[in-house]
């Protein structure tokens, strides 16, 4: 789930910016500090939107540069435990599908995919179930619950985020579909 | 009296030149049109004329 969060930071601004307009600068020194990084209880911020407020301006010595505290809004992108996310298989490897959230990837095992004995075919690049026939291909969209989340401070590349897909109402989006269909029709 | 009422100690002046200085060395902005190109002369310069953008915060007076 994407958040907008109120958070204050400390930036180091460089002497070479100081002649332009403070905010700008700040907000600039904020992006490039905390866009794309990962932290344990907030998540992943993902941008930066407005400064809010900023106190300081304070000198250190031996240090150029000049420290202010800065109060701002940010989007951060928090995976859930528990929480249903939609997204698309990027890529399909012999033991599960990588799904896209957004600014991570969730790994959804080949043992949560369906109640079915699915196997990789290689030749195809896809997963496909043994008694039901579903398949699951890269760009397919999904619907899947999180089960577990362990994110990297130091490595963002190196957070995973595991998903499932073996309750109702979870699965690639056109299995879903047909399901709806079987039901509105056996109520009839 | 006359000689305590300046606005900064020679610490805080001391200190105040020195962080403009080592600014002015690492790329800021100079403020004040000058033929000068030692950073200390600058900031020294700027002192005078009491356009360095720092304050001092005293803790206890």
């Amino acid at each position: 789930m994407y958040k907008e969060m109120r958070l204050v930071d400390t930036v180091r601004i460089p002497p070479g910016k100081l002649g332009s307009k403070t905010e700008d600068v700040i907000k600039e020194a904020l992006e490039e500090k905390l866009e794309g990084r990962v932290d344990k209880t907030l998540g992943s911020i993902v941008a930066v939107t407005k400064v809010v407020g900023i106190e300081g301006g304070r000198i250190l010595a031996g240090d150029g540069g000049v420290y202010y505290t800065a109060t701002f809004d940010a989007l951060v992108y928090v995976p859930e435990m528990q929480g249903i996310t939609e997204g698309n298989i990027v890529e399909v490897a012999e033991f599960g599908a990588f799904v896209c959230l957004g600014p991570l990837d969730g790994l959804l095992h080949v043992s949560q995919i369906a109640d079915d004995y699915i196997s990789y075919d290689e030749k195809n690049a896809r997963l496909v179930g043994k008694e039901s026939g579903k398949s699951l291909a890269e760009g397919d969209s999904v619907r899947a619950r999180i089960v577990a989340v362990s994110l990297n401070e130091h490595e963002p590349r190196e957070s995973k985020i595991g998903l499932t897909m073996r309750q109702t109402a979870l699965g690639k989006l056109e299995w879903l579909e047909e399901m709806r269909k079987k039901e509105a029709e056996e109520a009839k | 009296m006359d000689k305590f009422d300046k606005k900064y100690t020679r610490f805080e002046k001391a200190r105040i030149i020195g962080a403009r200085g080592l600014q002015i060395a690492m790329g800021a902005p100079v403020l004040i049109s000058t033929k000068s190109y030692d950073p200390i002369d600058i900031a020294m310069l700027e002192f005078e004329k009491g356009v360095i953008p720092i304050t001092v915060k005293r803790m206890s007076k």
